[in-house]
């Protein structure tokens, strides 16, 4: 453990370089501060800087690093500077797949239908409330690749729109 | 005399209602789906019942199901908790004729306050002021647009046989209204099994207060205070409390006056809550009757605090034939309790609800606090049922110092592996106005929005995140060292 190893923490749209120095104490930022990481039980660490202390718990594999320390908590994408960012597990947001796993139980357009951004194109059903899934933008419908009652999981998008 | 239940439910209420049997040495059965196998309720009762699959249509709704399980593990009574069956009339009238006492109120009362034409009738003639509205005896698409026109905008459209926001929809003019009916009469079929709409004039920035009440066998009716629960977000309570800041001496007398003629007029048994819509406050304020809730609410631990009673405990004794704990005049409301819902939902893409595994779960523990929660670390919250986790309850002398205990016991809450709404509960609960106890049911729909933002991780939280990639590094390097407990590779991370 004696050389410096440097990482990239994104979260959101924001990037934080944080190096691990020789000595185990974590550097975050260019020019940031020092932290001590110390594990009290699997998952939760004290974090130290100076006289403040932090209490951090994580979990998660390092693409979905769960963390949370009282009253913020955040998933993060930890990876070794260089490498490139994992692939997004989550769905982006506004594409024409589920948002969750869910029930179609309405398709409201047809193959060829013309449609306006925010137009509801399909509503699901998941945990006991309806999500409309809507037109990113404007166009025609050029497939649909579900229907009412199938059980449906984020990822591949259930309408096509060109 | 019972002396085994059958909890036909899932989750936090399954859970009290399973330690509340405990607690007066009354024998349990769980019943669970197969995406609950393993479950915290499953592991807490004495018995538990595998009903079917996943879907609640076919396990928690499978009410012939949960009967035969519940005879042949040799129950005599059977508590529904709330949602699922709990304000299912044929279910409690299923049970009587199976043998099994109904811990609830008789079917005639579920049935006359479970569909809103008659609730409403019945509590005119009780002398129990409602909100102009009507349920159209023509369910038509063209009727019920010309019951909406009766009534003018803005209006509700509602499931009739429903509650807790599901299958309602707000129209604030033609032009919304077929497409409202249309996915109101969806979302009721889907979740109640009944499609009756219900269209009512919508109030302008009313309160939510409710009264809770209970009843015996044997002549005795109480009430056990409000809760207010204005704090709603598309009609889901977020936050509630007692006492309510809006209610004088005067007008809670007023209120839960009207609350047990209610109880009394539909001949009501055991634990139920009367809600109102309040306009104003003070003494001059109206209260219109929303509609009574005929089974133990989410939120009766709020009562239970400032009470100091036990309702499940109560629920248990009545429904066994006893007369009830308590006299009114032997209750009081002793300091002040407010209670918030922890969603798996995330407030930064408009709440969506979240489904996953809890992959680390720290609840708060402090004087004051209450959590009932349905999920341990590595639960699983399923897409199949509500996406609440747990409820936290703060229980102080004062208001302020209420809100003070429940902020400081939701920021040390920690849930790791999905979003929850904790950031959002916590900005309500430091808004001007929930502090000054102006919030009305429109406030979060309205101006909560802002509420909504992501708090950013402190830079000791990056730290933390980078040593635990770095530890998990090095014990997968040193092969040796996964025979080992890992955490004891890191006293090399002490700084």
């Amino acid at each position: 453990m004696a050389a410096t190893r440097r990482f990239i923490v994104r979260q959101g749209d924001s990037a934080t370089p944080v190096e691990v120095l020789a000595d185990g104490r974590v550097r975050v930022g260019a020019q940031g501060d020092e932290f001590a990481v110390t594990a009290v039980s699997p998952g939760e660490y004290i974090v130290a800087c100076g006289l403040r202390t932090w209490r951090v718990a994580v979990a998660g594999p390092p693409e979905a690093r769960w963390v949370g320390s009282p009253g913020a908590t955040a998933c993060v994408d930890v990876q070794p500077e260089g490498q490139a960012r994992a692939p997004r597990t989550r769905a982006v947001h506004g594409a024409l797949a589920a948002p969750m796993p869910g029930t179609v139980v309405d398709v409201a357009v047809g193959v060829g239908q013309q449609v306006r951004a925010g137009d509801v194109l399909l509503t699901l059903e998941a945990m006991k409330m309806e999500l409309p899934i809507r037109a990113p933008r404007d166009g025609v419908v050029s497939a649909i690749r579900c229907a009412p009652g199938d059980l449906v999981q984020p990822g591949p998008p259930l309408v096509e729109i060109t | 005399m019972i002396r085994k239940v059958l909890v036909a439910n899932r989750g936090e209420i399954a859970l009290r209602i399973l330690r509340a049997c405990d607690e007066l040495g009354i024998g349990t059965i769980a019943v669970y789906s197969d995406a609950d196998a393993g479950a915290p309720h499953v592991l807490a009762a004495g018995h538990a019942v595998r009903i079917g699959a996943p879907p609640p249509a076919e396990s928690y709704l499978a009410g012939a199901r949960i009967i035969e399980a519940a005879r042949a593990a040799g129950a005599d009574a059977i508590h529904p908790g709330y949602g699922f069956l709990a304000e299912n009339a044929a279910f409690a009238s299923a049970c009587q004729e199976a043998g099994l006492i109904f811990i609830g109120p008789p079917p005639a009362a579920i049935a006359a306050m479970g569909s809103k034409i008659s609730a409403r009738r019945l509590m005119e003639r009780a002398g129990v002021p409602v909100v102009p509205g009507e349920t159209p005896a023509d369910q038509s698409d063209a009727s019920i647009e010309a019951a909406a026109r009766r009534a003018g905008f803005p209006l509700l459209i509602k499931a009739s046989a429903g509650g807790g926001g599901k299958g309602m929809r707000i129209v604030r003019g033609e032009a919304g209204l077929a497409a409202a009916i249309s996915g109101a009469r969806h979302e009721a079929k889907a979740a109640f099994g009944d499609d009756t709409l219900y269209v009512e004039r919508l109030l302008t920035r009313p309160r939510h207060v409710e009264i809770q009440v209970f009843a015996d066998a044997h002549g005795g009716a109480v009430h056990l205070f409000e809760r207010d629960c204005s704090t709603q977000r598309r009609h889901q309570k977020v936050i509630e409390e007692s006492p309510s800041p809006a209610l004088t001496p005067g007008l809670r007398a007023r209120m839960a006056g009207a609350a047990v003629a209610a109880a009394r007029a539909v001949g009501y048994r055991n634990a139920g809550t009367v809600e109102f819509l309040l306009e104003g406050a003070g003494d001059d304020a109206r209260f219109y009757f929303l509609e009574m809730n005929t089974r133990l609410q989410v939120e009766h631990p709020v009562t239970e605090a400032v009470a100091g009673v036990d309702l499940v405990h109560a629920q248990l004794r009545v429904a066994a034939g006893h007369e009830l704990p308590w006299t009114q005049a032997g209750l009081h409301q002793r300091g002040h309790a407010i209670e918030c819902r922890v969603y798996a939902e995330d407030p930064s893409t408009g709440f969506l609800p979240q489904a996953g595994r809890i992959l680390l779960y720290r609840q708060p523990e402090r004087p004051g606090i209450r959590v009932d929660a349905g999920v341990v670390e590595g639960s699983e919250v399923s897409v199949h049922y509500d996406p609440m986790i747990a409820k936290v309850i703060a229980h102080a002398e004062t208001r302020d110092a209420a809100i003070d205990r429940l902020r400081a016991a939701l920021s040390e809450f920690c849930i790791l592996g999905l979003p929850t709404n904790i950031p959002f509960l916590l900005a309500v609960l430091d808004s001007p106005a929930l502090r000054s106890g102006a919030v009305d049911t429109a406030y979060l729909d309205e101006e909560g929005s802002g509420l909504a933002s992501l708090t950013p991780l402190p830079a000791a939280a990056l730290a933390a995140a980078v040593a635990h990639v770095e530890a998990a590094r090095a014990n997968s390097a040193d092969g040796q060292r996964l025979r080992h407990d890992p955490w004891t590779s890191l006293p090399g991370w002490r700084g």
